[in-house]
């Protein structure tokens, strides 16, 4: 050992100090203790603990639709005022038509419709007006509405009492979610499903022959009841006062009706509801929550407090959901759930038992192999590989990484393939070994003829577990993360740890040849 | 120590690329048979590439058929199939579209609930995604074939490159096809796997053509043919060895790692015997192809 570099013993006795260090608490604590030390945990994917993994999109293409709608409408009202006739309306692909009778006036409705839309073209060639919107207006349509449906989702899981959630946008239109520990998934899939759009429409139960031919005229709609599809009201389009103007919302019971959600107007909202509820005495109005009416009680008296109560004979689970979603406010477009895993906690501790079963035996069958091919060699390389386990976690743990299943994997591959550096080294030192030179020449010509095999096998393994990083999604990341510093911590354990050792038994042992 | 340790010898001296023909023909059989298998039979797409519903239950006092005989008329197509033992179940269902996902998975739940101990897990993955999954999936594999090949290239000359992609080539034809003879379930983590096993082959072929370049340098006299069969022999022990030792991580991982992971496990272990055989067998007879001593043949 005299001619031994101090500096090679020092460094690697720190980074195997700092190595076991930092994985004792991935290995021995499972909670937050809330000290900066311990809390530097592996986190355990969804797949190891449970929960759910959801990925929802943001159905824009209605958004836009709406858009059109809303021109179309503005377009009949303003050519009303105007007493210009509309021959029909047409949606193309991102353009509406408008045909109009004649030609005339057509200037001044074209002003008057860009002074309540913006950056929309109108243009005109005769009698036909063209309205469409380019992909800047759309784009500026659908960030909107995600950032929007974040915001939401956010709140609506919030209020589901999910722990620790992870919500963020992925890609154009999608909204990523990670659900720890959720045990019912079905019930947050129902709670995100529902758009929550809650209007208070008045009933006209006058217009029986619109209903009965189930045609609505211009300014009113037709809407079926949330029991009964069969049973319609002919309701007024335009709303009195919507969920916008809510504050808030929350489960109750009402004697007589059962479950019900009891709800509370803003200002604005209750000088809304209270003129509209006095001015219609003995009429009725509809309570209408994403295109379906939920109740259509007959007002008996102004209702001026801002406060009131839907009942529609809901569940005590119904009610709660309902209430939920009417304080998280409605989603701007509906979500569509596109991919879902979930995982729950049984199957996740099975993995984890399975996964630590499989790497220990694996372990035992690898050191058992080393000692019988190696000898002492094969001592000398277990030691580095237990090492290298203690370097991997404590890696892992320190930059918070997530253990998934196929991170497991990875780990128990690792452990197969880390002694490759050593047998590299090994096989080296042997063949050198065959020649008769000096021991100490023989094991620094066997560890330097191997460095640039040692590299070059591992920068390509490295290669693939980087293409399987930006690739992969999820738990495919974690198998890729967890063989990447497998490969690296398995060059640092052959090339420092094993060396010190090799030379620390040859001294030891005062050594005159090498029995490998 | 055990005497083990001369299980190969240090200076063993088999004539590999002596039968490479008959090696040749025996891998473009297996590669020919591939591909026919993965033309016509095709692989056996898991819910991450073909879409659709998987629902794992742990059941009590019931079995498979009671559970085929429930849902069978509920649904159109409906699978159920064992996972590890009897009492565990996995349902698959497809749905055409993603609304229609959430309505099977409770209809599911509702009709078998009170045979279910514990609702294991349940995966959706609707049609858009099923797609692009599977076209990053291939993405990744050509690019890992691709960026490993400029390495090869930068670090040795291109012939060893060419050498190198060949192999692999082979390697993750072959490993494809063997998946479709077993029909493993071919599901985002044997695209890990059989990215793995690019990485494990060409970790092997390239600690043997270090060694040819390196003799190379060393023998200047000696024949190509004789010169590759003293590399491959020279890094011999080594090669099985690491393979030996991957292979028992890898076996441990199959018996006890859980069902899960067992077709990850067994695609690595199919791809590790198919990555070591081609690293001797296929990567270094290609490189014969090249006159890598154009000097040498103009003496002869």
């Amino acid at each position: 050992m005299k001619n031994y570099p101090l500096w090679k013993i020092i460094v690697v006795f720190i980074l195997l100090g700092l190595g076991i260090t930092f994985a004792i608490p991935s290995l021995l604590y499972k909670e937050d203790t809330g000290s900066w030390y311990l809390d530097n945990r592996l986190n355990l994917g969804l797949d190891l603990q449970g929960g759910s993994y959801l990925l929802l999109e943001v159905q824009t293409d209605v958004l836009i639709k709406e858009e059109f709608e809303n021109f179309s409408d503005t377009v009949r009202v303003i050519s009303r005022e105007n007493r210009v006739k509309i021959n029909n309306i047409e949606k193309q692909k991102d353009v509406l038509k408008v045909r109009f009778d004649s030609s005339e006036k057509l200037n001044t409705i074209r002003e008057e419709f860009l002074k309540n839309y913006r950056s929309v073209t109108f243009s005109i060639t005769n009698n036909i007006a063209s309205i469409s919107i380019d992909e800047i207006y759309k784009k500026s349509i659908q960030d909107g509405a995600i950032k929007q449906s974040l915001e939401i989702v956010r709140k609506r899981i919030d209020e589901s009492g999910t722990k620790e959630p992870l919500i963020q946008r992925s890609g154009r239109d999608r909204i990523l979610l990670q659900l720890p520990g959720v045990k019912d998934p079905e019930r947050i899939k129902d709670l995100l499903g529902k758009t929550a759009k809650l209007n208070f429409h008045m009933v006209d139960d006058d217009d029986t022959k619109s209903l009965s031919l189930n045609i609505a005229p211009f300014g009113r709609m037709i809407v079926s009841d949330i029991s009964k599809e069969e049973i319609k009201y002919l309701l007024e389009k335009k709303s009195r006062v919507g969920g916008e103007n809510l504050i808030d919302a929350y489960a109750s019971f009402d004697p007589t009706e059962g479950h019900a959600v009891s709800f509370r107007f803003d200002t604005t909202g209750a000088q809304k509801f209270g003129k509209a509820t006095s001015e219609n005495i003995g009429k009725r109005f509809a309570v209408v929550l994403d295109g379906v009416v939920i109740t259509a009680p007959v007002i008996n008296s102004a209702i001026t407090g801002g406060s009131g109560i839907i009942t529609g004979n809901f569940t005590s689970q119904e009610a709660t959901d309902l209430a939920v979603l009417l304080r998280a406010g409605a989603l701007p477009a509906p979500l569509e759930i596109v991919e879902e895993r979930s995982v729950g906690p049984g199957l996740g501790a099975d993995s984890i038992a399975a996964g630590q079963i499989a790497s220990i035996i694996g372990m035992i069958l690898v050191c058992i192999f080393m000692v019988l091919i190696y000898g002492s060699f094969g001592l000398i390389a277990n030691i580095s590989l237990i090492a290298n386990l203690f370097i991997i976690i404590a890696l892992l743990g320190t930059i918070g990484a997530t253990l998934t299943l196929p991170g497991i994997a990875g780990i128990v591959l690792t452990i197969g393939m880390a002694v490759d550096a050593n047998v590299l080294i090994f096989e080296r030192i042997k063949e050198e070994n065959a020649k008769n030179t000096k021991v100490y020449e023989t094991i620094k010509k066997g560890f330097d003829r191997a460095l640039s095999t040692i590299l070059d096998a591992n920068i390509t393994t490295l290669i693939a577990s980087l293409l399987l990083f930006i690739f992969g999604s999820g738990p495919i990341k974690g198998f890729s993360i967890t063989l990447s510093l497998g490969v690296i911590a398995s060059m640092f354990t052959a090339l420092m740890l094993t060396n010190l050792l090799v030379h620390f038994y040859i001294s030891f042992t005062s050594k005159k040849e090498i029995n490998l | 120590m055990f005497g083990l340790n001369k299980l190969i010898p240090v200076n063993s001296d088999y004539k590999f690329l002596n039968y490479r023909k008959n090696f040749y023909i025996a891998s473009g059989f297996a590669i020919l048979l591939s591909l026919v298998l993965l033309f016509f039979k095709g692989l056996n797409l898991g819910i991450d590439f073909k879409g659709g519903t998987l629902i794992e239950v742990s059941t009590q006092n019931t079995n498979i058929g009671e559970l085929r005989d429930i849902l069978s008329p509920n649904f159109n197509e409906v699978s159920l199939q064992e996972f590890g033992d009897e009492n565990t179940i996995i349902i698959r269902l497809q749905n055409e579209n993603n609304q229609e996902s959430i309505e099977t998975v409770n209809k599911v739940k509702q009709l078998i609930n009170d045979k279910v101990q514990e609702f294991r897990r349940s995966e959706f993955v609707g049609p858009t995604i099923s797609s692009e999954l599977l076209w990053k999936g291939f993405q990744a594999v050509s690019f890992a074939l691709f960026a490993i090949l400029i390495y090869i290239w930068l670090r040795f000359e291109w012939q060893f490159g060419f050498g190198a992609v060949v192999a692999l080539t082979h390697d993750v034809l072959f490993t494809l096809g063997v998946l479709s003879i077993l029909n493993v379930e071919f599901s985002l983590s044997t695209i890990a796997a059989v990215l793995t096993i690019a990485g494990y082959s060409i970790n092997d072929t390239v600690v043997i053509f270090d060694r040819v370049r390196e003799n190379l340098r060393k023998y200047k006299k000696l024949e190509l043919l004789d010169l590759f069969n003293l590399s491959i022999n020279n890094t011999l022990s080594r090669t099985v060895m690491t393979s030996i030792t991957t292979l028992l991580a890898l076996l441990s991982l199959y018996i006890f790692g859980g069902e899960v992971i067992k077709p990850f496990a067994l695609t690595m272990i199919i791809g590790v015997l198919i990555g070591t055989y081609s690293s001797i067998f296929i990567a270094v007879p290609t490189l014969l192809v090249f006159k890598f001593r154009p000097q040498e043949e103009d003496e002869s």
